[in-house]
C-alpha cells in the first residue's frame, strides 16, 4: 500500500476487509480515538503512539509487525 | 468536508479570532489614525470584540456539538495542539518583548497595548491556522 507523510506503513484498511468489512468508527470506538485519527493512521497521515498501535494491533488479534511496518530508506 | 468536533472547533475559534478581533483591530487602527490616544476611548469597542468573540464561539461550538459525535480529543488532536502551539508562541513573546521596549522609550500606553494586542492576536491566530494545516495535511 503505497502511502505518504510518514515511513509507517500500515495493514489498517485489509485488516478491517478480513474482520467483517469493519467500519473505521468501530475500530476507533474500540481503540478509543475518534474515526478521523484512524482515518488519518490508515491513509498514512498520522504515525499513531505505541500505546494506539499495540491497540489496533490487540484489535486484528495480530502482532505489531503484522499491521505497521516502518519503510527504511534505501540507501 | 470530513472533520471532527476538535477541528470544527478549532475552525469556530479562528473565525471568532478573525471577526472579532481582527475587527478590533481595524476599528482601532482608524482611531489611532485619527488621533484618537487616550485608552479608555477604545474600552467600549474592545467590548463589543469580545461580546463578539464569545457570542461567535458559543453559537459555533453548539451547532458543532449537534453536527457531531461527542468524542473528546485524543491523542492527534492533543499533538497537533502542542506543535501548533509551539510553532507560534514566539509571536506573542516577540511582541511582550517589543512592548518592554516601547516602554524603555516612553511610548504612548495606547500603543503598547495594541502591540500586546496585535502579538496575541497573530500568535493565536497563527496556531490556529497551524492546527488545520495539520489537520488537513497530517502531521
Amino acid at each position: 500500500m503505497a502511502q505518504s507523510g510518514t515511513r509507517i506503513r500500515n495493514e489498517i484498511r485489509t485488516l478491517r476487509f478480513h474482520h467483517g468489512e469493519m467500519t473505521q468508527q468501530q475500530l476507533a470506538d474500540r481503540v478509543g480515538v475518534t474515526r478521523q485519527t484512524v482515518n488519518a493512521i490508515e491513509g498514512g497521515k498520522y504515525s499513531p503512539s505505541l500505546e494506539v498501535a499495540f491497540r489496533i494491533a490487540h484489535v486484528f488479534g495480530k502482532p505489531l509487525e503484522a499491521v505497521f511496518q516502518f519503510v527504511a530508506e534505501s540507501k | 468536508m470530513d472533520t471532527s468536533f476538535e477541528e470544527k472547533s478549532v475552525w469556530i475559534q479562528l473565525l471568532s479570532l478573525v471577526v472579532g478581533l481582527g475587527g478590533y483591530l481595524v476599528v482601532a487602527g482608524l482611531m489611532l489614525s485619527n488621533g484618537v490616544n487616550a485608552l479608555p476611548a477604545f474600552v467600549p469597542v474592545f467590548a463589543v470584540a469580545i461580546v463578539l468573540i464569545v457570542a461567535i464561539n458559543v453559537a459555533g461550538h453548539v451547532v458543532a456539538a449537534i453536527s457531531s459525535r461527542g468524542d473528546g480529543p485524543d491523542e492527534r488532536d492533543r499533538l497537533i495542539g502542542y506543535r501548533a502551539e509551539s510553532r507560534s508562541s514566539w509571536i506573542l513573546g516577540v511582541g511582550a518583548i517589543g512592548a518592554i521596549i516601547a516602554l524603555i522609550l516612553s511610548v504612548s500606553g495606547v500603543w503598547v497595548a495594541h502591540l500586546l494586542l496585535i502579538s496575541l492576536f497573530g500568535s493565536e491566530a497563527a496556531k490556529e491556522v497551524a492546527q488545520i494545516v495539520y489537520y488537513r495535511r497530517g502531521i
